[in-house]
């Protein structure tokens, strides 16, 4: 296919997406659009430095390639350097969603068609307090190829699509924002959710009449899954992104492989094989998705890699080299990542709190040493049950004692797709999953 | 009535990790927006690479079909605009990056470097069948480096970039010597927290409160608030694209609307002047247009496209302080601002400082306030001078939070 240069690695990634959107605010549509593009980004290794390059012009990769092989350094060992080693070679091709659930087969009529449902179903003209409202649909479909020098040839596909209704509720002057997302690989996926939007609706509503200020201090909090998820990407996952820690020896002795890191209940799994948000069959590296358990009973027990950082380490790819877009190099990243769920009923969970708060939504978080969450919706639980809602704004903890603090996890696992993960300014789709549960102490501000 | 937007951008990136030059990147680009504008309706047809322009003005009759409104007069007007100072070659830009690296290196042994330089070019084009022709160009060397001690446990300690259009290396080491220097020098909080720092992030809330549709629907937190004086005597915040205090930001905006000396005041001594509105949102709410669309190169412009700043003090950073010393945070995250407008960040380090240079680094906290204090009573003001970051930044008194064990 490409003509690549003698005595160094080449490797060329060429994307094509579509995407649509489609919004309404306040009975006005605002967004109506379908995009098409398409790029391809160049690599070029010779053993000390990647040279790259990033074009839209598709047929003139081979000239690129050439470009850059002029500023390499022939490198006749090339391809026993460990980083390259570790790069896949497979021949592939993964389509899946080029059939009925093909979303590129989507029309603007069954999208304004499922939006206009919603409208009708979602919006209470009687409750004065909502000021605005917005729905709205996108969907993307991308096509990813991918070929080496060592021989890679892979062609899979990727898409997903999304749904979102939300509510300014005003009271008193004060406008809390409240919706619910939904992201599907298939258009079905999004259908049927009435009751959950207008479920959410109210409960926010209840919030933003009701709502007192939180008394800042440490707290039993409960966390329901998709805060658990929150938590789970944020405080654990990105440190089980090896990239950060190749040549450090304070990080290696710290994450060093069979170390107690939580609490018996804690298990911590990441794969890139799951038809969900992270699906990532095959990376940006041609390197094949498995399962890889970072945290089994408390005991780290896996790590994520591409292939640098598993040659550094001397550990095996996991599949976990993602880029952005065909303008975007690759790095380590989630893909799907959950807690494993436990025994305990969600119910039980709550009654074992004397005083504490209830974790019920989280609008991001974040996680180093010290790992954060900003909630957007609590409730104060006394002598085991939900009580009032409370308006806190921040809550954190350390990740090194959290997770041993963690005593109760529930059997009620759910994995969200709605997550999109940034790092080092590049984003990606991940899911995050888990259960209930109960950390015996955070800080509530 | 055909339009068009283009934007080229030429993005050179030389990468560090672990101190060391892992990769040299080109990146050029090119997006169009063809836009065809009939009977109160435009098709607008987004291309990301060369495309014929009579293809692209095709494909955007076409997207008539889809019945995007736009019924507003198509600006006029010349003007191009080039704020190029200096541009540097891939080479000098190589060179430089060793450069740095060499002298931070081997000053800072016990750090690791990750980051890197680049240099974005960028120009932005509009242009329509009524005569509009406009261009913005602009070309700004980047340093960016996140920065590990050998000791830490954390994935990385803090973080200093510098971005200029006439690259200046001593700056970049001046920064280094503040957030490397004092690293292992312990300080506790002072009784008064003063934060200096950039004010990007604390403009956030006020920026999503001044929206004229927000306003008009009584959703912002500031409605009903227009020619009442909310803040500071001192606070004036302006809409500034002259460039003069930031980068590649466009004279023109989605409308195709410029402004008078390229500025518009909306806050004035702490009074609230206006709400920034695009064509449609001022013609939907009865207010003043303000030249603040969002060019969509897909769609019908949206609004809210502010660049905003805060008017300067006369006075020094180290005057403003008048002896007291300030507060840097250099880590935070995963607090901001809630529906109340209060302000919560746990900051996870942070340095002392004398206003232009560090003392030494301080335990985590947590930082309290609100919107309406951090521009009104708490409010000190934004030097004069740019010390520590080499860019405009506020001195504002805050409270501290409840900080965990």
């Amino acid at each position: 296919m490409y003509k690549f240069p003698e005595g160094l690695f080449t490797d060329v990634r060429i994307e094509k997406q579509v995407t649509n959107n489609y919004s309404i605010r306040n009975g006005e549509v605002e967004n109506n659009s379908d995009i098409c593009t398409e790029g391809a980004i160049i690599r070029v290794y010779d053993g000390k430095m990647w040279y790259t390059s990033v074009t839209n012009e598709l047929d003139k990769i081979q000239d690129e390639i050439d470009n850059l092989a002029g500023l390499a350094e022939k490198n006749d060992d090339i391809y026993n350097d460990p980083a390259i080693k570790n790069f896949g070679s497979e021949k592939a091709e993964i389509i899946r969603f080029d059939g009925e659930n093909d979303l590129r087969k989507i029309t603007s009529a069954q999208y304004e068609e499922l939006i206009s449902g919603y409208i009708k179903a979602c919006c209470d003209d009687s409750i004065e307090e909502i000021k605005q409202w917005g729905a709205s649909y996108g969907h993307g479909h991308k096509i990813k190829e991918y070929y080496s020098s060592k021989g890679a040839a892979i062609k899979q596909d990727k898409q997903s699509c999304q749904l979102y209704f939300g509510f300014a509720i005003t009271v008193d002057g004060i406008t809390t924002n409240a919706g619910k997302f939904y992201r599907c690989l298939d258009f079905d996926g999004l259908k049927g959710r009435e009751q959950e939007i207008t479920a959410e609706r109210d409960r926010y509503l209840d919030y933003a009449r009701n709502a007192v200020d939180v008394e800042a201090g440490d707290y039993t909090c409960v966390l329901a899954p998709v805060v658990t998820a929150m938590f789970t990407h944020e405080s654990f996952g990105h440190k089980s992104e090896s990239d950060f820690m190749l040549n450090d020896q304070t990080l290696r002795d710290e994450w060093v492989m069979g170390k107690a890191v939580g609490s018996e209940l804690v298990s911590i799994c990441d794969r890139g094989d799951m038809l969900n948000n992270g699906y990532t069959p095959y990376d940006d590296e041609g390197n094949k998705a498995c399962e890889t358990w970072l945290i089994k009973n408390g005991v780290l027990t896996g790590r994520l890699h591409d292939s640098k950082s598993a040659a550094v380490l001397d550990e095996k790819v996991t599949g976990n080299a993602r880029a952005q877009g065909y303008s975007c190099q690759p790095m380590v990243r989630m893909t799907n990542t959950y807690f494993e769920k436990g025994e305990t009923d969600p119910e039980d969970i709550i009654k074992g709190v004397k005083d504490g708060i209830y974790v019920y939504g989280v609008n991001y978080g974040t996680g180093s040493s010290t790992f954060t969450m900003q909630p957007n919706l609590c409730y104060r639980i006394r002598d085991g049950k939900l009580c009032e809602p409370v308006r806190a704004n921040v809550i954190t903890g350390s990740v090194f004692k959290t997770l041993f603090d963690i005593d109760a996890v529930g059997n009620d696992y759910i994995l969200f797709d709605t997550y999109t993960c940034g790092k080092n300014g590049q984003s990606v789709p991940v899911s995050a999953g888990g259960p209930t549960i109960r950390v015996k102490k955070l800080t509530v501000n | 009535m055909k339009e068009k937007y283009t934007y080229t951008q030429a993005v050179s990136n030389i990468k560090v990790e672990e101190n060391e030059i892992i990769s040299f990147d080109k990146i050029n680009t090119v997006e169009h927006s063809f836009r065809v504008h009939s009977d109160g309706f435009v098709g607008v047809q987004y291309c990301e690479g060369s495309m014929d322009e009579d293809e692209g003005y095709k494909k955007a009759n076409e997207k008539l079909a889809l019945k995007r409104p736009y019924k507003f007069e198509l600006e006029t007007g010349v003007r191009h605009r080039d704020k190029t100072e200096k541009t540097v070659s891939d080479k000098e830009l190589m060179d430089m990056t060793r450069t740095a690296l060499e002298h931070i290196r081997s000053k800072y042994p016990d750090f690791t470097l990750k980051g890197g330089f680049s240099q974005n070019v960028s120009c932005m084009l509009m242009e329509n069948e009524k005569g509009l022709d406009y261009s913005n160009r602009d070309c700004t060397v980047n340093a960016s480096f996140s920065y590990k001690h050998k000791d830490s446990k954390d994935i990385y300690d803090g973080y200093f970039s510098i971005g200029q259009r006439d690259f200046d290396m001593d700056k970049l080491y001046s920064m280094a010597d503040n957030f490397l220097g004092c690293f292992n020098e312990l300080k506790e909080l002072p009784d008064e927290i003063i934060i200096q720092n950039q004010y990007y992030e604390y403009l956030n809330m006020l920026k999503g409160a001044l929206d004229a549709e927000e306003l008009s629907l009584g959703t912002s937190i500031l409605s009903g608030k227009i020619g009442e004086k909310v803040f500071s005597d001192n606070f004036t915040l302006i809409h500034d694209v002259s460039d003069k205090e930031c980068w590649h930001t466009c004279f023109f905006d989605g409308d195709g609307v410029t402004l008078e000396n390229d500025t518009l005041t909306y806050i004035k001594n702490g009074v609230i002047l206006r709400g920034y509105a695009d064509k449609k949102i001022a013609d939907k709410y009865g207010v003043e247009h303000t030249g603040s669309a969002y060019r969509d190169f897909a769609d019908i412009p949206s609004n809210g496209n502010v660049n905003l700043r805060i008017e300067r003090s006369n006075k020094t950073i180290k005057e403003l302080l008048d002896g007291r010393l300030s507060v840097v945070p250099v880590q935070y995250s995963g607090g901001g601002f809630n529906e109340k407008g209060e302000y919560t960040m746990p900051v996870q380090l942070a340095y002392l400082c004398d206003g232009e240079k560090f003392l030494g680094k301080l335990p985590p906290f947590t930082l309290v306030s609100n919107m309406f204090d951090m521009f009104g009573k708490d409010f000190i003001g934004v030097g004069s001078d740019d010390p520590v970051f080499y860019d405009k930044q506020i001195l504002v008194r805050m409270k501290l939070g409840k900080i965990g064990e």
